[in-house]
């Protein structure tokens, strides 16, 4: 297929100071978990892009020096030589695909707990961070600024040595730039605070002398939050910002723009939750129509209709991209290509960015299994080698999300016939009716790719409607078997705070119901006042306690947890969703436990209360979210009742469960399941994952012997 | 209780089309090949009235290089119990009519109670073997079949006319019925069924007397792209009034 000539203007080049990007797809700095400790697992993931079609790929956040230590979250490092070691791997690994490299240079003042150091980060002024809890910067002298100045300096030098093509002074998410440059930050009353020109005059001249120093050989990038919507206390578009671009202009290559500061920066990395594509564009091009170096900015652009809009209206020169770039490293290129419905488009979940937030774990996507794999297990999301035992036919029970991805991956590796069974009459699982919760509609994505890419593949075929038992799944002629049935939430009360059921939970009474009554099934219900029990603490409670109190109802969410969803904190979806719940009038009922469900009330005692006094909700109907439960009944079924032995003398040589069938998770890691096991479907023991490289010092003891 | 049911293997288009040198077909790599779905459906009523009966013999007839066997081997996934290929190299490209001489000959070798087959293929849409069939074979033939109920020596049929309507008929048997799609739910293949499937026999004949062909392909091409559409505004008896302009001109020339 042929590129449509609509596209053609994202694949025009275009020059950043002394460089040329040779289209207009640029992956944004961001976080993976590998910094510069996982060399290899950072070049080969940073690599996928531009092998990709990205013309410019970034690092993510990365720290000039150890007063910069984010510890537990994991940035890249550009420390000593070591480090421009491990970096310039990636950088090698870049160039060899045509793509440029860049390192978002950082200094996080208060932000960077140095839990690793134990540095003191300097700042404009000693206020502790708004983000990260007790921790104090000591205020910048003279000496100080002179100082910090000196480490960009350096660090830009490691980072042209480590083979960078584009460095930049990073201030978005109130990192050190912007602190200086935002009153929030910055109480100074010497040359470095007060009115515009002082508080731009840290950032202004941090440029100037990373400019003189590497600028003749790398491009000087600038990224700038336009707004952190705070008001005054903030950076603001007019006041500070396009001000900032015309008194820089010169001496900066290229402006990366977006907004938020960092303790909300879910406004800035958006989730599908709230915001819609190119949410930014608005600020974008506001620095746009002032500046005249090219201006990049990201959008969760995946349409590549919307990218040549943003171009052709003004608003951007270059297209950026983070999440959909982890979703698919392959996006320029399927475009370039034409292959648009091969387009694995990010759902905007943030489940990436949770593993940032959590504090150091690799990242993980929800719609792409082998981001973050492609080194430690040599995955490719696009290369799929044919399995071994590909003369076999393979039976998929359960069309959810890891069955349509293990049936997908399946067919990709030439297994002669994959059949995907589905009781319902169509593909998805959970997330047939997930995707209708308040927000979510984008998650749909998850089902409408694989869907497509199912229907292409004329090894797989899809049978709806078509409920298999024990005895059929036997008789059906496979010699693989995947059970992958899904889960449910518990109808009983079950939950993992008291590890039981809850005296009088019984969800086949009307006035009680689970997530799946309600969505799925069509349960009405019942009265004005309805009790969310969440001890789940992800989307469920509160997306279902927005939906019903958006629909009238009177909603108390109870969890016997400190906050409502506190995994939403971690996705960046908590603020607005805290918002929303507030402006519905949904009652907050923390640290509570029921203890007791009787028609008409709901009796909860305080977690910490000795004497477990009860306290009375009246209510008309309670919503069970406490835990789900694997549907596992017919694979209990064929591995205990019908037995292994029986199921291979009918031929059968594999049999495995996958997804929540086998424990319930994040759909990210349903998905993963189900790619993993096709991807390992003919080793020795597909049940069991293969080990993956592991990225660690390993000690020669002989040499070390004392 | 034995019933032939006809059947043909479809190519469907993908995003691209290129046609073959001589302009008459469309080049076979731009083409996924399956079942005709109606023909899934006439495979389906033939399977039920089979088993309804208790005993008999479903015999599936295409018309078709080797590849068709392809098909032929879904409709025998599901059930069917032999299949009969017809072809010749006189056969390529051939016309419903000429289709139908070949489906006659084995038909009538075959003495079925009953002949099924799709109302149209969605590749070639002429919806006219089935009703050719029953011509030749000199049968009875109720098309467009949304239902279907054996009696003795008769069926009772309902056929889909326009606007919804539903005509009941009933007709001696054996006759030719065109199938049409929902009649019935066509039931889906387990890989055991496709693996006995395989094994199961299918006879190559050779075909009779074809005939003249009645029609042939001349030429397959994209249709040019008109041009100087004009938008016709105003109120209703200024567009009239344009109109007559249009056709009294458009008569002259």
């Amino acid at each position: 297929m042929a590129r449509d000539p609509r596209h053609d203007i994202l694949f025009e080049p275009i020059q950043i100071g002394p460089k040329t990007m040779k289209n207009r797809f640029y992956q944004i700095p961001h976080c993976n978990g590998f910094g510069s400790e996982k060399p290899m697992s950072q070049a080969y993931f940073r690599a996928m892009k531009a092998e990709g079609g990205y013309a410019a790929v970034c690092t993510e956040y990365c720290s000039i020096h150890p007063e910069s230590d984010d510890t537990h979250r994991v940035s890249a490092r550009l420390w000593d030589d070591d480090d421009i070691k491990n970096l310039g791997f990636m950088c090698d690994m870049l160039h060899e695909h045509g793509a440029l490299a860049a390192a978002e240079l950082w200094y996080g003042g208060p932000h960077a707990p140095c839990m690793e150091t134990r540095c003191v980060p300097r700042a404009p002024s000693q206020i502790p961070s708004d983000f990260e809890h007790l921790t104090y910067p000591k205020e910048m002298d003279k000496d100080d600024i002179r100082m910090v100045q000196g480490f960009y300096v350096e660090a830009a030098k490691r980072a042209r040595e480590a083979g960078f093509d584009i460095v930049y002074v990073y201030g978005s998410h109130s990192y050190l730039p912007q602190q200086f440059l935002t009153p929030y930050y910055n109480r100074r009353t010497d040359e470095y605070g007060g009115s515009f020109e002082n508080r731009a005059r840290f950032w202004r001249e941090t440029i100037e002398q990373v400019r003189d120093a590497v600028g003749d050989d790398c491009a000087i990038a600038v990224r700038m939050s336009t707004d952190m919507f705070m008001g005054e206390a903030g950076t603001q578009l007019e006041r500070d910002c396009l001000p900032f671009v015309e008194m820089c202009d010169e001496i900066v290559d290229v402006w990366d723009i977006n907004v938020s500061g960092i303790s909300e920066w879910g406004e800035d990395a958006t989730p599908s939750r709230f915001y819609e594509s190119g949410r930014m564009l608005p600020w974008q091009k506001a620095v746009k129509s002032v500046a005249k170096k090219p201006v990049l900015g990201v959008g969760r652009f995946t349409n590549p209709d919307l990218m040549v809009e943003a171009i052709e209206s003004g608003s951007l020169d270059i297209i950026a991209t983070c999440r959909p770039s982890i979703s698919d490293p392959w996006l320029p290129r399927k475009i370039d290509e034409g292959r648009l419905d091969d387009i694995r488009e990010c759902i905007g979940c943030n489940i990436c960015i949770s593993r940032w937030e959590i504090g150091g774990p690799p990242l993980i996507c929800t719609q792409n299994a082998t981001a973050g794999e492609e080194y430690r297990r040599g995955w490719h999301p696009e290369k799929f080698e044919e399995a071994e035992n590909a003369d076999n036919d393979v039976l998929v029970v359960g069309a959810g999300p890891a069955g349509m991805e293990c049936a997908m991956v399946l067919g990709k590796r030439g297994m002669r016939r994959v059949h995907l069974v589905e009781a319902k009459d169509d593909m998805g699982g959970i997330m047939r009716w997930i995707p209708q919760l308040p927000g979510l509609g984008e998650w749909a994505r998850v089902v409408n790719y694989r869907k497509i890419q199912i229907d292409k593949l004329k090894n797989v075929e899809f049978i709806p409607s078509t409920e298999l038992d024990a005895a059929g799944v036997k008789e059906y002629g496979a010699e693989i078997v995947v059970v992958a049935t899904g889960g449910y939430w518990a109808t009983d009360g079950l939950n993992g705070c008291t590890h039981d059921t809850i005296p009088g939970a019984d969800s086949s009474l009307p006035w009680q119901l689970t997530p799946e009554q309600i969505m799925d099934e069509g349960k009405e219900v019942p009265g004005e006042r309805v009790v969310i029990l969440d001890n789940d603490g992800y989307y469920m409670g509160v997306s279902l306690a927005e939906k019903l109190a958006s629909e009238g109802k009177k909603v108390t969410l109870m969890t016997h947890l400190g906050h409502i969803a506190p995994y939403m904190h971690f996705t960046l979806e908590a603020p607005n969703q805290h918002r929303i719940l507030h402006r519905l009038g949904v009652e907050i009922v923390t640290y509570h436990m029921p203890t007791k469900f009787e028609e008409g009330r709901v009796l909860a005692s305080h977690v910490y209360d000795e004497h477990g006094h009860e306290h009375e909700f009246e209510t008309d109907a309670v919503v069970l979210v406490t835990q789900r439960r694997s549907n596992e009944a017919l694979y209990r079924e064929l591995k205990d009742t019908v037995g292994l032995d029986a199921l291979t003398s009918e031929g059968i040589s594999g049999f495995y469960r996958i997804g929540d069938c086998e424990a319930p998770r994040l759909t990210a890691d349903a998905i993963f399941s189900g790619h993993r096991l096709a991807r390992e479907i003919d080793t020795d023991n597909p049940e069991v994952p293969l080990p993956f490289k592991r990225e660690r010092r390993v000690v020669e003891r002989e040499a070390l012997a004392v | 209780m034995k019933i032939v049911v006809c059947v043909k293997q479809v190519g469907a288009l993908g995003d691209e089309v290129e046609f073959t040198d001589d302009e008459r077909d469309v080049d076979p790599d731009y083409l996924d090949y399956a079942l005709n779905e109606w023909d899934s459906y006439a495979t389906e009523e033939a399977l039920k009235l089979r088993d309804a009966a208790g005993d008999g013999e479903v015999v599936a007839v295409t018309v078709g290089e080797e590849d068709a066997e392809d098909a032929m081997r879904r409709a025998l996934a599901m059930g069917a119990d032999r299949g009969v290929r017809i072809w010749s190299d006189e056969l390529v490209g051939a016309d419903p009519i000429t289709v139908a001489r070949a489906l006659a000959d084995v038909v009538r070798s075959e003495s079925p109670d009953l002949v099924l087959s799709g109302v149209q293929s969605s590749d070639a849409v002429q919806a006219a073997t089935g009703t050719a069939l029953a011509e030749l074979l000199g049968l009875p033939r109720v098309a467009v079949v949304t239902k279907l109920e054996l009696g003795n020596g008769t069926a009772t049929v309902h056929r889909e006319l326009e606007g919804g309507l539903i005509d009941v008929v009933e007709v001696d048997t054996p006759a030719v019925l065109t199938i049409q799609t929902g009649i019935n739910e066509p039931r889906y293949a387990t890989l055991r069924a496709i693996k006995q499937a395989e094994q199961k026999e299918i006879e190559l004949r050779e075909p009779g007397d074809l005939g003249t062909p009645a029609s042939r392909v001349r030429r397959m091409f994209v249709p040019p792209k008109g041009e100087g559409a004009e938008m016709l505004d105003g109120d209703a008896s200024a567009v009239a009034q344009r109109i007559k302009e249009l056709v009294d001109e458009r008569m002259k020339s």
